[in-house]
């Protein structure tokens, strides 16, 4: 028999009892009659026979599957009863486990998807990026030459396949023209011909580029990126193979790449790399970084070793050209991806992990308290005949009803929360967008709170049932028995919070120290409303000299200056805060010339401005600024950075008037002229040497265009347009940003950081001080007699409370310790994310600390100092 | 029946009702009354059957298969569920008389007078 058709019969068996035992009470009066009884003695017999009707049914309800089924509703009922009589303790408990499932769960789904989920790259750990770092030279990366490609093909069999790219993106924005549309500016990269192969990937649409590509006079050709493709193409399979207009010239669509496949990240183009036959032999142009996929079955440490011996071979076999210091770097595509965004989020990740723990603590500490409190409850149903059994199942079922409820409350907090964080995150974490709810790690997280709220329930129940069942109402309702294991716990509780909150805050109080610090750093750019805007020129073609180049930004800085409003106008090669690498150049004092080989000299960051530059940023000089007189007849002259001064200074010569030779092909004496304040080029947390050359003394061009006036930004942006369109039709801004906004951007993941670890620092304190407040109150509730008593017999208030918070404080300030060092060790960790403060900062240790001690403090003085004062005969009477 | 008879009468061992019932229904089915009058008749009313807790009994048998029920009609013109052994509930009954016969042997024995 099936046991869906039994419970079926079942079913009807049930329903038909009561005639079934009608049946029973009629056969028994019968008989009584048949034996000479009245009609009245028969049926008072036959009742008396059968016994209580009801009790049967429900008894043989009971036995039944439905029953079973009913009684566990009616368990469950009884709970939610329970929940709803005792509203703020299990209402509390419950929003707190879900905030704790909702926050953990919307953080690992965040890193999963921003750093566990692959790349869209086959093998994705078999890709390397490879570029050298050279101690003596400073902290810039070393970037690598084109001919270092065939060095890295040769030397290192661990690798499949090898190609180049630059290490910077911006500075290769190409403006398209399709038809008679009006042109617009994408980011490209040049890359050599093996790079798909490296990446391992091929274009959905035609094919990838082919050595035949990359040599000198090889019809241009290009391969779009899938959005590109989408947005300005409309997804037409056709384009592959037709002609488009790149920076003026006509280019043939070779492929169209998979949607996400973009790498680097924001590229729309993709361009042969090596198409000058100078740059591909020179190995002093070095501006590239490489990237490679090990053989199948490679080894990834020793590609690294012969990478590694590879540029210490150079050193011999190259004389005069490398360092002989640099070494190489070797990252695997996945950790260079995601960069420092990484650590942000394991911190996070960490951080809401311990916001987890603390939940689950507090809820088991409030379960637990309620637990207790409800010992004359349980022993008034122990004894009106409720078996151990059907007790603990209560407690069972009630631990998980809450914790049901905290996973349904947690959903649609990680919903909300993963919302928040997407629409909230700085843009620069990649794939973040693609975000969504991680079903594992709500399961996981709704697990622990599960867990969490059963045992609170079931193990103080159990010890509570016990108590009741051995000692049932003798005691009237003291709840001393139980309640030394409690307060044993509720200690326990309290010393894990405070090392969680600790943790957390002092994470939070370094980030904030940090944000605090970026925020005061003197940038060296004073005037934040300037607009800024990326204008390479294109275009104008290869047989296009620097002079109409220069020529052209000046008379487009000339014109700009003239319009109304505007009272500043100039141009530089990398705008500040672009990002982290820029260019960089090798220098020598005219004092310390030839003391060093070229391959040692120290490196500076290089700009070339225009004049008027300075001032439209506001950066201060001594000396003076260049001038329209700085022309390639006239002297060559420079501008250096104040750092850059003071090392000339401590040699004992003056800046000005000394000389300066920057080793980047034109190797010329210039002159210093000025001095510039320091200036964050590559980052708020980043210092360093800058030199400044003027545009018309140096071959690089100017690529970003800076404006200041008392207009708003779009109307100052407007202007350039116009002009620019005047000057030259083919040309297009890109990327229009405030000064401000590119420090904003500079800021937002360590705001991003900073404001979500100060919620989570908050939530955490609450919780703890929540937890220390409720222990205290369960102390109080407990020894309320003896300290009726002792206040009685005269005890001084203050020593009645000091007595009753003495063991709870104790107990944080062991957290306390101990959090501290947990946090010590996990600031170390992510040290990286920490400017102007040291992870061991002992003011912030000190001051979170007396913090979390004042707190707790306070939330245990409350209860106690109300018990203290109460009338101790009202105490007394009461019990 | 007089209070002395009242008085001899045992109450049911814990655990052998079930046995009972399925040793009554050996012969032939019965209804919940005749399985009680059955009881008490073939003890000579020494046992005392609580009428009333027979039928979560009987519903527990029946849910594990061993018994099995039917509406008909009983002799005195009453619709009546009558309960009849399955093939499970025989073997059970025969496992469970034998078990029987064993301990109330090995009592008897333990409790034979020195």
């Amino acid at each position: 028999m099936s046991l869906f058709s039994r419970i079926r019969q079942w079913k009807r068996g049930a329903e038909n009892l009561p005639e079934e035992l009608a049946a029973h009470m009629e056969a028994l009066r019968q008989e009584r009659l048949e034996l000479g009884d009245t009609p009245e003695e028969a049926a008072r017999y036959a009742r008396l026979k059968i016994g209580n009707l009801t009790a049967v049914q429900e008894s043989v309800h009971e036995a039944s599957a439905q029953g079973h089924a009913e009684t566990m509703f009616r368990h469950f009922r009884l709970a939610f009863r329970n929940f709803a009589r005792h509203r703020r303790a299990y209402g509390s408990a419950i929003v707190i486990l879900a905030l704790g499932i909702g926050m953990s769960t919307a953080m690992y789904s965040l890193v999963d998807t921003v750093l566990l989920r692959p790349l869209p790259f086959p093998n994705q750990d078999a890709i390397q990026v490879i570029w050298k770092a050279d101690p003596v030279a400073g902290k810039h990366i070393g970037e690598l030459a084109y001919p270092e490609l065939a060095d890295l093909q040769t030397h290192v069999p661990e690798y499949q396949f090898v190609a180049l790219l630059p290490t910077t993106v911006y500075g290769y924005g190409k403006v398209i023209q399709i038809g008679e549309a009006e042109p617009f500016q994408v980011e490209s990269a040049p890359v050599s011909h093996d790079f798909f192969r490296v990446l391992g990937i091929d274009p959905v649409l035609g094919r990838g580029f082919e050595a035949r590509d990359e040599s000198e006079g090889a019809a241009p050709v290009i391969v779009l990126s899938d959005s590109l493709w989408r947005q300005h193409f409309s997804a037409n399979p056709a384009v592959v193979g037709t002609q488009i207009r790149v920076n003026g010239e006509g280019h043939t669509i070779i492929g169209v790449l998979a949607p996400g496949a973009a790498f680097p990240r924001d590229v729309d183009l993709w361009v042969p790399l090596g198409r000058n036959p100078r740059m591909m032999t020179n190995r002093a142009a070095v501006y590239l970084q490489a990237i490679a996929r090990l053989r199948p079955g490679a080894n990834a440490e020793l590609a690294r070793n012969q990478v590694e011996m590879l540029f210490h071979l150079q050193i011999t076999d190259h004389p005069g050209i490398y360092s002989q210091t640099q070494r190489a770097v070797v990252t695997p595509l996945p950790a260079y991806w995601t960069g420092s965004a990484g650590l942000h989020l394991w911190v996070m990740l960490a951080a809401s992990v311990l916001l987890l723990l603390a939940a689950a603590v507090t809820a088991g500490n409030l379960f637990l308290s309620r637990t207790l409190a409800r010992q004359q409850e349980i022993a008034t149903r122990a004894a009106l005949g409720a078996s151990r059994f059907q007790l603990l199942l209560q407690f069972t079922l009630e631990g998980i009803a809450a914790g049901t409820l905290a996973a349904v409350g947690g959903l649609a907090v990680a919903y909300a929360a993963i919302r928040a964080l997407v629409y909230v995150a700085p843009a620069d974490i990649p794939r973040l967008e693609q975000a969504a709810l991680h079903p594992e790690a709500f399961a996981l997280a709704t697990a622990v709170a599960l867990a969490a709220a059963i045992l609170c329930s079931v193990l103080p129940g159990m010890v509570v049932i016990r108590a009741s069942l051995e000692r049932s109402l003798r005691e009237g309702g003291n709840r001393s028995g139980s309640s030394r294991m409690g307060a044993r716990a509720q200690n326990l509780f309290v010393f894990a919070q405070a090392a969680v909150t600790v943790a957390l805050l002092v994470l939070s109080v370094l980030l904030v120290s940090t944000y605090r610090s970026m925020m005061q750093t003197d940038l060296g750019f004073a005037n934040e409303g300037t607009v800024t805007m990326n204008l390479a020129l294109r275009g104008l073609g290869p047989s296009v000299d620097e002079k109409q180049r220069d020529d052209f930004y000046a008379t487009l800085l000339q014109r700009l200056r003239e319009a109304p409003g505007v009272q500043a106008a100039g141009a530089v090669l990398v705008r500040p805060l672009q990002g982290p690498i820029g260019w960089d150049v090798a220098y020598e004092f005219e004092h310390e010339s030839g003391t060093r080989e070229a391959r040692d000299l120290p490196k500076s960051q290089y700009q070339v401005v225009t004049p008027g530059y300075f001032e439209t940023i506001g950066t201060a000089i001594t000396g003076r600024d260049f001038s329209a007189h700085d022309r390639d007849d006239t002297e060559p002259v420079a501008i250096i950075s104040k750092a850059l001064a003071s090392r000339l200074e401590a040699a004992g010569h003056a800046p000005i008037g000394h000389r300066i030779r920057l080793k980047n092909g034109q190797a010329v004496w210039r002159k210093i002229v000025g001095i510039a304040a320091d200036a964050r080029y590559r980052g708020i947390t980043q210092d360093g040497l800058d030199v400044y050359v003027p545009h018309r003394q140096a071959a690089q061009q100017t690529n970003y265009l800076m404006i200041r006036g008392n207009l708003p930004e779009e109307t100052l942006v407007q202007i350039v347009r116009r002009e620019v369109a005047k000057a030259d039709p083919r040309q297009a801004i890109a990327d229009p940003a405030t000064l401000a906004q590119l420090v904003d951007r500079d800021a937002a993941r360590h705001r991003f950081n900073m404001v979500l670890l100060l919620w989570f620092g908050a939530c955490a304190l609450i919780l703890s001080a929540a937890g220390v407040s409720s222990a205290i109150a369960e102390s109080v509730a407990v020894r309320s007699k003896e300290i009726s008593i002792k206040a009685t017999l005269g005890a001084p208030r203050p020593r009645l409370v000091s007595e009753l918070i003495r063991s709870s404080l104790l107990f944080v300030l062991a957290g306390e310790v101990l959090g501290l060092c947990g946090a010590v060790a996990l600031a170390r960790l992510g040290q990286d994310l920490l400017y102007g403060v040291k992870p061991y900062d002992p003011f912030v240790l000190g001051i979170v600390f007396v913090f979390l001690l004042m707190i707790s403090a306070t939330a245990a003085l409350i209860p106690a100092w109300g018990a203290a004062s109460r009338d101790p005969k009202l105490a007394l009477s009461a019990s | 029946m007089t209070p002395s008879d009242e008085s001899k009468r045992l109450e049911i061992l814990q655990g052998t009702l079930n046995m009972m019932i399925l040793q009554v229904l050996l012969p032939d089915s019965a209804n919940g009354y005749e399985i009680a009058k059955c009881i008490e008749q073939r003890s000579d009313e020494l046992l005392q059957v609580d009428h009333g807790s027979l039928y979560p009994a009987l519903r527990r048998l029946e849910a594990r298969g061993l018994v099995e029920a039917e509406w008909r009609v009983s002799p005195t013109n009453r619709r009546a569920r009558y309960y009849a052994l399955t093939a499970e509930g025989r073997q059970q009954i025969a496992a469970e008389h034998s078990r029987w016969c064993a301990l109330v042997d090995a009592i008897t024995r333990v409790m034979r007078p020195a």
